[in-house]
């Protein structure tokens, strides 16, 4: 599996706000695809993309409260079409599966074209430490891939980067002259790719949705890579979460309409390509063999929770991670693991475990922008919070995010609210520890901890002289009679 | 002919005003009354348990909202200065009462008589009905006071509050409403959010205020102390010459 | 074929979805709206398709050529036969293509697209290996033309997207390989919506399944414009791995 490093959200979104670059490409890419969303939302008015999303969100929560039932048709139905299902239960086994048919086939080189599994499977370094050539051929990939880094979002896998840090990577890995022309730069890639293409042995995607009733594979890719991928080499291996499985091809309509302008903004991709098992004898090109991997890797565990159930639905567009005013400020490589964002706050802790990812559940100020954005309707925020509940209240210690203290603030505020006469005395207490810190009513940078937080940027009233309720006893319960 | 009998409305004040704007309750008071509404205020209330459920504590926020539906159980309507608590009430307390059938009634009873002040001024008392859309600050601006509005995220996209603050104050004499940039993004207040995360809190309250600034206007305001404390706090900091109202201290006509 | 199945046994899986779904081992309670289709249900919805593809073809036509140049397809709308080879040649002549791989579809019966290149001594090509070429050679040459030539299966006014399913043939790699692309589309190709697409291809489905012959087809590809992306900077740069220009050639009935 991908290494996780969630435990280190706090330092390295530290280090991410202060990231000029980082900012800047952060905003160039949320809002360029969020306005581009925005305006495909009002060509089609909102009535009609509220009626798709409801529908979407109706067919994966049928899909998903019946997955068992789904796969079991998707297998036979890829089988019929002369293709072979395989499931791993883990990163480790699916793996295994990829690395077995490529020894049997003698494979030696291995075009990809994009896949967020395969990251989270780590997939690359098995195959590379097996002696075999891994070449990403999405554009965005392909530079990450050299660059030796993660995605940092779902769908511009190198939207940190910014022109010049390409051009400069290029130069050093490819040896081609530096160029900041973006067209040059798209250029290079086509050319160090193109053969590889034809060589390769092995072809491996991911896959936006399977078609339980046809056995299909669906990919939507931009660049055409996909395409080559799932039709040049002898064999085509895709990679797939469980959850991506959809009932009928019929289904897939509203999907198609509601991911590219999610994503990006566009009405539809470059490319949908549909792959039903391998070549037919009639074919003169496609694949020989084709291979479908089911993967759960964790998901099993966000299934069984009714509370997260819905975190599955999720088509991976992005939307919510460029609406995000989190995510906008630290980049999606401070989240640690393969998915960012508010979404990847929730499958995060569900895939590597709640322990591992702490922090995330709790960065956000549960705004909503996700959910509003989201085309399925994921209720992000109402996830967030349960999460933050089964930490707060966890038995295990590791999962844990209370300390003993935030229990008896919790419990303490909880009994001063709860009483009257306590609410008073702490008023009085408040007041009188305040006064001295206070200038004219406010206080201002101190070194007290835990309000030092709050005033290092900003003052912090004290309570007033006289409550409201104090006030209203006074003075208004009589004025309105 | 008799007159219709008046609207009766409890006031769910929130303990941030409560405690530390007591102003803001009596300004909601006043322009209650102005509207001929019955305002009590039922003493038993006191916070509605918001910052202990966002931060998990779910046992103590539930202390605290039984609290909250035994305080307002005998009201018609019950007016919250704050699109925040007001979402605690309507949205949240069917989530945490999801297994607990007797108060989850209560709490789904409760959340059809909530309104977040602005909305209970449009929906229930047809205030600013006249007043159309958005653009209605257009008029004369000078002399008046130059108003931006930065709508809190609870309001909008829990409570779906969006056009009657913006239509309130913009009937609102004396008051020039400018539009402020990239108003929907969130101000970084987030509640606990602020302290666990200041870093990130902190950039976000820097674009709030940066626009703030770009906006032209004398005064920010909101639906909700919270998001004003927080952009308040900063805006004294920096010595910045923006006034921050509550939305009903505009509409109480109180200047700044 | 590589054998058995790899992993844990799908048994085995499956057994731990339902039981993360707390589920028992049965059919959805309430069956699913389109899988419960039969035969003549897709038959009589294909029917409705097709005669309201009929009845609003010159309208169809027309949206489908707006949202194709919007999708950044060159959009050419020809009257007849003749027009359509005229504006072929003088593509290939601009390109200064010599060799030109096309897909082995009926359109090109009709659309003899061999002669005319031959006519500015181009060589048009059918991609199929019973020719000459290796494997490897064919693909060889693809990779050298400078356009390929497909027709369209289907082509889709919602979408502006022309479709080409897989047929004796190179059809896959003809139309991403070149750096330019031709598709020919003539009226009967024309459809409405992506609706209409998985109704009619639905009901090609399965009734292939029921003479037991054939299925969906091994691939199904949706052209909708250039190759492109955005992964550098957000800027949107055409004819990353696939072609750079497309050409929409809209034939009309004579
Ligand atoms: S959660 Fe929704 S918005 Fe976010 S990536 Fe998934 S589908 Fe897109």
């Amino acid at each position: 599996m991908a290494e996780v490093v969630t435990r280190q959200f706090v330092p390295a979104s530290q280090a991410a706000v202060k990231d000029v670059q980082l900012r800047q490409a952060l905003r160039r890419a949320g809002s360029g695809f969020d306005g581009t969303r925005r305006e495909a939302i009002a060509e089609v008015s909102e009535e009609v993309w509220e009626g798709w999303r409801e529908q979407a969100r109706k067919i994966k929560e049928h899909t998903i409260g019946h997955l068992d039932y789904y796969l079991a048709m998707l297998e036979r139905n890829v089988a019929a079409a002369g293709g072979q299902v395989h499931f791993a239960r883990d990163a480790r086994q699916a793996n295994a599966i990829v690395s077995e048919i490529a020894r049997r086939n003698g494979v030696k080189t291995v075009t990809k074209s994009k896949s967020m599994v395969s990251e989270e499977l780590g997939l690359n370094h098995v195959l590379e430490a097996n002696g075999i050539d891994v070449f990403e051929t999405d554009l965005g990939e392909y530079i990450i891939q050299l660059a030796e880094e993660t995605p940092s979002h779902l769908v511009a896998p190198a939207l940190h980067k910014t022109r010049g840090q390409v051009a400069q990577l290029f130069a050093e890995q490819l040896g081609v002259p530096y160029s900041e022309d973006i067209e040059e730069m798209a250029r290079v890639a086509r050319v160090a790719l193109r053969q590889k293409f034809l060589e390769a042995d092995m072809g491996v995607s991911g896959a936006n949705f399977l078609v339980a009733e046809t056995g299909s594979l669906v990919i939507i890719t931009n660049e055409g890579n996909g395409r080559l991928c799932t039709s040049a080499p002898r064999i085509h291996v895709g990679l797939a979460g469980m959850e991506k499985v959809i009932p009928s091809l019929q289904d897939l309509a509203v999907f198609l309409r509601l991911l590219p302008r999610s994503a990006t903004g566009q009405r539809i991709s470059s490319y949908v390509s549909m792959v039903t098992g391998p070549k037919r004898a009639e074919d003169e090109d496609g694949p020989e063999e084709f291979h479908l991997i089911i993967v759960d890797n964790g998901r099993s565990r966000l299934l069984r929770d009714p509370a997260l159930r819905e975190s599955l639905y999720c088509i991976r567009c992005g939307a919510c991670l460029n609406v995000c005013p989190i995510y906008q400020r630290v980049g999606g490589h401070a989240y640690g693991w393969v998915y960012p964002g508010p979404i990847g706050s929730i499958v995060t802790p569900g895939l590597v475990g709640v322990a591992e990812a702490k922090d995330l559940p709790n960065a956000s100020t549960l705004c909503g922008a996700c959910r509003d954005a989201c085309p399925v309707q994921i209720n992000i925020p109402r996830m967030l919070l349960h999460l933050r509940h089964q930490q707060a209240e966890s038995n295990d210690e590791n999962e844990r995010t209370s300390s003993d203290t935030d229990k008896l603030l919790a419990r303490g505020f909880a009994n001063v609210m709860s009483s009257p006469l306590l609410l008073k005395l702490g008023r009085t207490v408040g007041r009188a520890v305040s006064k001295p810190l206070a200038k004219s009513g406010k206080i201002g940078e101190t070194r007290l901890p835990l309000i030092s937080r709050w005033t290092q940027a900003r003052d912090l009233p004290v309570p007033a002289e006289r409550s409201f309720r104090q006030r209203w006893r006074d003075e208004l319960s009589k004025d309105g009679r | 002919m008799s007159q219709p009998p008046p609207v009766r409305a409890s006031l769910f004040v929130t303990c941030i005003i409560d405690q530390l704007y007591p102003e803001v309750g009596v300004s909601v008071v006043r322009v209650l009354r102005r509207h001929g509404v019955d305002v009590d205020f039922p003493e038993g209330q006191s916070c509605c348990g918001q910052p202990l459920y966002n931060s998990g504590f779910t046992q103590e926020a539930r202390r605290l909202a039984i609290r909250t539906l035994d305080a307002l159980a005998g009201s018609d309507y019950v007016v919250v200065p704050s699109g925040s608590c007001g979402a605690m009430m309507r949205v949240f307390y069917e989530d945490l009462f999801a297994d607990d059938a007797e108060n989850l009634e209560r709490a789904q009873q409760l959340g059809s008589r909530v309104y977040e002040f602005t909305e209970f001024l449009a929906k229930v008392l047809g205030v600013a009905d006249d007043v159309t859309g958005d653009d209605a600050a257009g008029g004369d601006a000078t002399g008046s006071e130059k108003v931006t509005y930065h709508p809190s995220c609870h309001l909008l996209r829990e409570m779906r509050v969006r056009e009657s603050p913006r239509r309130l104050l913009s009937g609102c004499s004396g008051v020039a409403l400018v539009d402020l940039p990239e108003a929907e993004q969130c101000c970084g207040f987030g509640g606990t959010f602020a302290v666990k995360y200041p870093h990130i809190s902190e950039e976000m309250l820097a674009d709030k205020l940066a626009t703030i600034t770009q906006s032209g206007a004398d005064t920010i305001t909101a639906c909700d102390m919270g998001c004003l404390m927080h952009i308040g706090g900063a805006i004294s900091r920096q010595n910045l010459p923006v006034s921050v109202r509550h939305i009903a201290q505009i509409l109480d006509g109180e200047q700044a | 074929m590589t054998s058995a199945n790899m992993g844990i046994p799908s048994a085995e899986f499956l057994a731990s979805v339902r039981d993360a779904l707390g589920r028992a081992d049965a059919p959805p309670e309430n069956a699913y709206e389109p899988l419960t289709d039969d035969l003549a249900t897709l038959e009589n919805r294909a029917i409705e398709v097709r005669e309201r593809i009929a009845g609003e073809l010159p309208e169809l036509s027309r949206r489908l050529g707006e949202t194709a140049a919007l999708r950044g397809w060159n959009v050419t709308r020809c009257a007849g036969v003749e027009e359509t080879l005229d504006y072929v040649v003088s593509l290939a002549r601009r390109l200064g293509a010599t060799s030109v791989p096309r897909s082995e579809q009926s359109v090109f019966d009709d659309v003899p697209v061999d002669a005319a290149l031959a006519g500015v001594g181009a060589l048009c090509w059918p991609a199929v290996y019973d020719g000459p070429d290796s494997r490897e050679g064919i693909r060889r040459r693809l990779a050298d033309s400078s356009m390929g030539i497909t027709g369209a299966d289907y082509a889709i006014a919602e979408t502006g997207s022309v479709i080409v399913l897989p047929r004796r043939g190179l059809s896959r790699l003809v139309s991403v390989v070149p750096p330019v692309h031709v598709a020919i589309v003539r009226q009967s190709d024309i459809i409405g919506t992506l609706d209409d697409l998985f109704a009619l291809r639905r009901l090609e489905y399965h009734q292939n399944g029921q003479s037991g012959t054939a299925d969906m087809g091994s691939y199904l590809n949706f052209i909708t414009g250039p190759s492109r992306t955005a992964d550098i900077e957000q800027t949107i740069v055409v004819g990353v791995h696939g072609p750079r220009e497309v050409h929409m050639v809209l034939l009309d009935e004579e």
